[in-house]
């Protein structure tokens, strides 16, 4: 078994170092998968409390020594992937259609962003008030 | 205006959280230090505002007091320096803004609010992931990769404001050069694609 390097995984709200064995694909032991993703591998397919999402190209996502592809097992869990094996760097984010359905909702969803000092701030620090946000930026 | 806006509503309960869009921090901070009523946070990966639907700056969107989307991402200028080229009278929103501070009244209801969020497309979703890349290499110095992974972002979407103008900064590219005018007359020719709502428009 490869002893694999560490590699960053840029996500929704972190950047997590991962240990995986970087080539042609990004290959992840299964804890790490389960780790960084919260979805486990099980015989029934990709679980996450109750929910399984079933394995459909099993190739594509299960590698001949047992480690989980990235690319493949990411739109198994409704995650849409970016990855650079060779740079050792990869994003993801909810796939187009778990977008559009969080949207549908018009839950506000909350988030933990620094402020210029470096301090947390969250959307629900502001519960009960009313909120503008306001996007900008330098450019 | 956006921190006389604060500082009159605020007494009526508004909180105005400006996400930035952007990296480079040093250059928030001489905006920040005009603006000191604000929060200021950074979204430098472009993962909270793109949750909220929106495609370029300046935008907001409105919360209410459950948590709840009330009025979706819009452009909206604090004042009117880009009036000529925006061609969007920006007290409209201000004023739509104060009276559902004040009343709570709306201008959109929850089945509009809904139709008007941008859904984004699985190339757009790509693109944004190309772009969080690029940023966290332009960070380590990798500037090839950086161009590389922005390169692959505007080929997937060639309209996104965020993905065209917003990367122009980590490409050394001036964001009001030719090439910002360039991709504005693409944009507008693909019908502005992003900008259904345009409060104010004239």
């Amino acid at each position: 078994m490869s002893e694999g390097t560490t590699a960053t995984v840029i996500n929704d709200t972190e950047h997590v170092q991962v240990t995986a064995t970087l080539g042609d694909r990004w290959l992840m032991q299964p804890e790490a998968f389960t780790a960084l993703t919260g979805w486990t591998l099980k015989p029934e397919g990709m679980c996450r409390d109750d929910v399984c999402a079933p394995i459909y190209r099993k190739d594509d996502v299960i590698a001949a020594d047992g480690q989980i592809d990235l690319a493949g097992a990411a739109p198994v869990i409704g995650l849409s992937a970016v990855i650079d094996t060779a740079r050792g760097v990869a994003a993801l984010a909810a796939s187009a259609d778990a977008r559009a359905a969080d949207m549908t909702s018009l839950q506000a969803p909350d988030f933990t962003l620094p402020d210029l000092h470096g301090n947390p701030v969250s959307l629900h620090d502001f519960d009960r008030r009313k909120v503008l946000l306001l996007a900008w930026s330098s450019w | 205006m956006w921190q006389q806006l604060q500082e009159e509503l605020a007494p009526q309960g508004l909180a105005i959280i400006a996400v930035a869009i952007d990296s480079d921090v040093e250059a928030l901070r001489e905006w920040a230090a005009h603006a000191p009523e604000l929060t200021v946070v950074v979204d430098r990966d472009y993962a909270v505002a793109e949750r909220y639907g929106i495609v370029n700056v300046p935008a907001t969107v409105w919360i209410d007091e459950s948590g709840k989307i009330v009025r979706p991402a819009d452009t909206a200028m604090g004042d009117d320096r880009f009036r000529a080229f925006a061609h969007v009278d920006s007290s409209v929103h201000h004023d739509l803004l104060r009276r559902w501070v004040a009343t709570g009244e709306r201008d959109l209801d929850d089945a509009t609010v809904a139709d008007l969020m941008e859904r984004p497309s699985p190339e757009l979703q790509q693109a944004r992931l190309h772009r969080r890349i690029a940023v966290e290499l332009h960070d380590r110095g990798d500037l090839d990769g950086a161009r590389e992974h922005l390169g692959a972002a505007e080929a997937l979407a060639p309209h996104d404001w965020v993905i065209r103008r917003g990367s122009m900064p980590m490409r050394d590219v001036d964001p009001f050069g030719t090439e910002f005018f360039s991709f504005v007359e693409e944009w507008a020719a693909a019908g502005s694609p992003g900008y259904r709502l345009r409060t104010g428009r004239e």
